[in-house]
């Protein structure tokens, strides 16, 4: 028997608090197959890929947080990823910083509204989305390339080239729709 | 490791911090460069938190300057002095917890040695005396017996220092340190007797305070590892803060026990370890 | 050494035909770490573990594992585990009672440090005074350190629970360590017939590079990399990382479940669902309870069994679901404390209804006609 206990709880940028909890104790689950998470709800990648470019074009000052797995080019694939990445980055005209230390330190002093994770080995991402949520009101968005992130507002899973190209593209159709 | 490792992916060049640049461009990794080079390039360490004039940070240092490979080494740390500079160090190493680190790098060099039988993983105990000599003693010489391919580096500061100066099996005998308001009872521990009893084909005692010896000390120790046996370093370095002396008076007092005989320098080879070593370093008298 | 094809699990563990074969738990071990494609098992005797250990070493010795052997002590064994782990392997080892004392920070430690290490605890009695015995006390002391925590209750359990372990804890978003519970003796050391997978089968291997965390080999990236970093240091952000880790050990073991579900199928199993007396048990108290259950119903006594297969992460919903109805709810233990007991208690409403009993300890048996005569006097 599968129960689930139905969950109010949702993903919203901070400062939550003292110490958020973590989404996955509230009840959120990651998504399915070929799903996304906006904000604690699962939707179709498609959906969440629209909002992640609609945030990233409306942001005051976004930045990308690329983590070592995109930074080097430690394995096949590699260069094509970051290849893509720089290329969102630039259409959407958001600095890069290399995940920081003490991210929240670094959202605070450049003001940054809005951040992606890409490239962050899973764990730290985690570790470092809760303090983000609890300590700022970063919007965060996670390309994951694995199972995603609950305590990202946006997350993606099993993000690879195909969908960063068609992010690109959401992107950029965006840009010309405002222009 | 890799060579790809030590490529930033086109297009983040610029936005990388200017250490990691550093790293790469001007890194020991592929150079083989040792003690004589240090100034000319970026350290493995190059920042640490320990105190002014840690007799200890100088050997880590030294200690990372002279790895045979840094570049396909991993250290196994434990909590201490040293572990402090572990967090900053440019290569992966792990945090044991107390005591344990040779079990851990016991399992590590196993698991290396099935994962990559073709190539040469070396890794490195660094560890303070009381990780090593009290807490550690049955794991560290168990993994002696058990002949496992790692090199063990004590950082002989004796003391518990981290922790606020209380006396360690390495502290000499009648020493007042805290936990031993009347002076330490029982003698140092012959740690390096220890281990030559214990199978270990190259021991070594160094200091901090004589680079080029401590340099062949650590590369001799780890060529003898990869091929004959466990290898065991011990490298004193004194403690100013918990000894209460001034940073410069520490090459006098390595210098005072090595005359009274009380921390004496020497150098143990099995005979395997003596062919090798002959054999790679090319000279008929191993001694220079 | 037979040779091995590696097959999908699904596929292995759902589909494939099985054989019988009539062995005791300890056996059982063997056969389960036979088929799992394991790297490497590390071991130290402790009764009633050893014969797990030792058959371990004997597959070993014919090829099954690459690398296999006897550590110095449970917590140099358990700490060897974690620097395999830390290198990329699939690492296994076991333990119980003593040894689960003597290894325990390597347990809290495992689970931080994100070590999808399988290990088997034959639990047995804790000093002082000393017995060899079952009693699963042990349990209490383990269910905080953020291993994933399956009790077998009897060597089929064992089988399958050791095999599905490895797939549960390796994946990305779990990755933590998960201990599979058996009790000592009296599944280790008798006899039942266990169905068994194909023994030209064997779990796809381990990739280390689907960990959530760098992998200690100097071939991956980043190379200025400390596991784990001290988060420490005075200002309110280390603080906050270290309870953030915190938050996802735990946050880990919630994310198990659906993969619980897929493979387990579920934390929990029940019969006789909606009956006015529940018995809630795990292990070989669930053995037991069956036999209470049937006795029960010749007396014309309506009693459900709730079998409890998962301990960690807990069946919280399934729990308060399937106790709701309840006019009493027997919790039956073999150890003095009633941690099953207590983990009820605080989950549901309503717990008055629920005994805290029958438990025995210390290597004794639990008799039916003990459960029965909670069940009788729940009926009046």
């Amino acid at each position: 028997m599968e129960l689930k206990k139905v969950t109010n709880y949702q993903v919203l940028p901070g400062p939550e608090g003292f110490l958020p909890p973590s989404a996955a104790s509230m009840g959120i689950d990651l998504p399915g197959k070929d799903m996304s998470l906006i904000e604690g709800r699962e939707v179709l990648e498609e959906e969440a890929m629209q909002k992640i470019a609609e945030k990233l074009l409306g942001a005051k000052n976004p930045v990308f947080f690329p983590g070592p797995q995109i930074l080097w080019t430690w394995k096949e694939g590699v260069e094509e990823k970051a290849a893509l990445i720089k290329q969102m980055a630039d259409a959407v005209g958001a600095k890069i910083i290399p995940i920081p230390n003490h991210p929240n330190l670094t959202i605070w002093h450049n003001k940054i509204d809005v951040c992606v994770f890409v490239g962050v080995h899973c764990h730290y991402a985690n570790v470092a989305l809760k303090i983000i949520r609890g300590g700022s009101n970063c919007y965060t968005i996670a390309l994951c390339g694995v199972a995603g992130h609950e305590d990202a507002m946006i997350t993606l899973r099993e993000a690879g080239v195909p969908s960063y190209k068609r992010l690109l593209e959401i992107i950029n159709e965006k840009k010309g729709v405002s222009k | 490791m890799k060579k790809e490792l030590l490529r930033i992916s086109p297009g983040f060049e610029d936005v990388m911090p200017l250490e990691y640049k550093e790293l790469i461009e001007n890194g020991p990794y592929f150079k083989g460069y040792g003690v004589n080079d240090l100034g000319t390039y970026k350290e493995i360490l190059e920042e640490h938190p320990l105190c002014a004039g840690c007799g200890l940070a100088l050997a880590l240092r030294l200690t990372l300057a002279s790895l045979p490979n840094p570049e396909d080494t991993i250290v196994v740390g434990s909590t201490g002095c040293n572990s402090l500079g572990f967090p900053q160090a440019a290569l992966q190493n792990i945090h044991s917890l107390f005591g344990n680190q040779n079990a851990v790098a016991s399992g590590l060099k196993r698991a290396l040695s099935l994962r990559f039988p073709d190539k040469t993983k070396d890794v490195v105990v660094i560890a303070g005396d009381g990780a090593t000599a009290d807490i550690g003693l049955d794991i560290t010489m168990h993994s002696w017996f058990r002949r496992e391919n790692i090199t063990t580096i004590m950082l002989d500061n004796e003391a518990y220092a981290n922790t606020g100066g209380q006396e360690s099996g390495m502290s000499s005998k009648g020493t007042v340190l805290n936990m031993a308001p009347t002076g330490k009872k029982f003698p140092k521990i012959p740690v390096p007797e220890l281990a030559r009893v214990s199978g270990c084909d190259y021991v070594a005692v160094v200091s901090p305070y004589a680079p080029k010896k401590l340099e062949r000390a650590v590369r001799r120790a780890i060529l003898v590892a990869r091929e004959v046996g466990p290898t065991y370093v011990q490298i004193f370095c004194p403690c100013p803060t918990n000894y209460k002396f001034k940073p410069m008076e520490a090459l006098d007092i390595v210098k005072v026990k090595e005359v009274d005989g009380s921390y004496v320098s020497k150098e143990y080879f099995s005979p395997e370890a003596e062919e090798l070593i002959k054999r790679l370093e090319g000279k008929k008298d191993k001694k220079e | 050494m037979i040779e091995q094809k590696v097959v999908d699990p699904h596929f292995m563990l759902f589909e494939a035909k099985r054989e019988k074969k009539f062995i005791t738990g300890s056996e059982v071990v063997k056969e389960a770490i036979k088929r799992a494609n394991v790297d490497m098992a590390i071991s130290y005797p402790i009764t009633p573990q050893s014969e797990s250990m030792h058959l371990v070493g004997d597959i070993y010795a014919e090829g099954y594992l690459k690398d296999y052997y006897r550590g110095e002590n449970e917590f140099a064994v358990m700490s060897a585990a974690s620097g395999a782990a830390m290198g990329g392997v699939r690492v296994f080892t076991a333990t119980g009672g003593p040894g689960t004392m003597r290894a325990f920070e390597m347990f809290p430690t495992w689970s931080g440090s994100r070590l999808p290490i399988v290990c088997a605890f034959m639990t047995r009695g804790i000093n002082s005074p000393l017995t060899i015995q079952p009693d699963t006390i042990e349990m209490s002391f383990l269910l905080d350190t953020g291993m994933l925590m399956f009790h077998a209750e009897a060597g089929q359990d064992l089988f399958d629970m050791l095999l599905k372990a490895f797939i549960i804890a390796e994946k990305t978003e779990v990755h933590v360590p998960i201990g599979v519970f058996i009790d000592g003796f009296f599944v280790t050391h008798t006899r039942e017939s266990i169905e068994i997978t194909p023994e030209d089968m064997k779990l796809p291997a381990y990739d280390p590079y689907s960990a959530p965390v760098p992998v200690m080999d100097m071939e991956n990236v980043p190379i200025r990399q400390i596991r784990d970093p001290f988060v420490m240091k005075s200002n309110f952000v280390s603080y906050a990382a270290h309870a953030s880790w915190q938050q996802e050990i735990q946050a880990a073991a919630e994310r198990s479940r659906k993969y619980i579900h897929q493979y387990l199928g579920g934390l929990v199993e029940v019969e006789n669902e909606g009956a006015d007396i529940m018995i809630v048990a795990s292990g070989t108290a669930v053995s037991q309870s069956r036999e209470a259950v049937a006795m029960a119903k010749k007396e014309g006594i309506n009693v459900g069994l709730i079998k409890v297969k998962v301990v960690r992460p807990f069946p919280t919903e399934e729990i308060r679901s399937l106790t709701k109805n309840a006019k009493a709810v027997i919790v039956p233990e073999f150890n003095i404390v009633g941690w099953l007991c207590r983990e009820i208690k605080t989950r549901i409403d309503n717990n008055e209804k629920v005994m805290g009993g029958p438990r025995v300890y210390g290597g004794m048996t639990m008799p039916p006609e003990l459960i029965l005569a909670e069940i009788r006097r729940c009926a009046k």
